[in-house]
């Protein structure tokens, strides 16, 4: 039997680090957006410079939320990159599917209630989210 | 496209796991070769080969050559 030596620094360790790493940067992110949703009404009384001030940490931070998925993307092997590639065409072509007419709809009062940005946010979250686990579930 | 990283895998007691190791990738990815639902890119085909000490055509075998092979040979002799 020709036994194997397991790597130092291994590529499922290799991955735990980024994906810890993206989990913080998105949770840091959530953290801003909930900032920026109840902070001018609950904590600065609406003072437009808290407001933007937030806004520009909030960007900040999503800007370190999409270097952060990127590298985690860069390092996954082939086979999950597939996977994730698949997973992110479906959501965008399902965003747009989906969200040009839900705001069509909205214009012409087709729908009872405002066609807003988080319906559209959500939607591609579990698309995403779906798609992965197929994915996942299809080469298992 | 066909392989044999199974039969290879076996024959030195490794598990998925361990060969997954060796060849920087995820477990998923090598039992989804062993199976034949994905192919591997290049790259690793030849650090496959260089793993196991063998040629790429060793291990991999591309289906649609063989058939072609046969169609040719059908073909030169009608």
């Amino acid at each position: 039997m020709n036994q194997l030596q397991p790597p130092q620094n291994s590529y499922q360790s290799r991955v735990r680090v980024h994906v810890i790493r993206l989990f913080r940067w998105s949770a840091a992110w959530g953290g801003t957006c909930v900032l920026i949703a109840f902070g001018p009404r609950f904590l600065w009384n609406k003072a437009l410079v808290f407001t933007l001030l937030t806004v520009g940490l909030n960007v900040c931070v999503g800007i370190g939320a999409i270097v952060a998925h990127k590298k985690y993307l860069g390092e996954l092997d082939e086979l999950q990159r597939k996977v994730h590639l698949n997973s992110l065409a479906i959501t965008v072509g399902v965003a747009m599917i989906a969200g040009i007419p839900y705001s069509i709809m909205d214009s012409y009062h087709v729908i009872p209630f405002h066609a807003d940005i988080s319906h559209l946010v959500v939607l591609m979250s579990l698309t995403y989210a779906a798609f992965n686990l197929y994915g996942t579930w299809r080469y298992r | 496209m066909k392989n044999r990283l199974k039969v290879l895998r076996a024959e030195r007691d490794w598990t998925q796991a361990q060969l997954a190791d060796a060849l920087d990738v995820s477990r998923q990815t090598i039992n989804a070769i062993e199976t034949g639902k994905f192919d591997p890119s290049l790259p690793l085909a030849f650090r496959a080969a260089r793993l196991f000490a063998l040629r790429i055509e060793e291990i991999f075998h591309d289906e649609d050559r063989r058939n072609l092979a046969t169609e040719i040979k059908s073909g030169a002799s009608v």
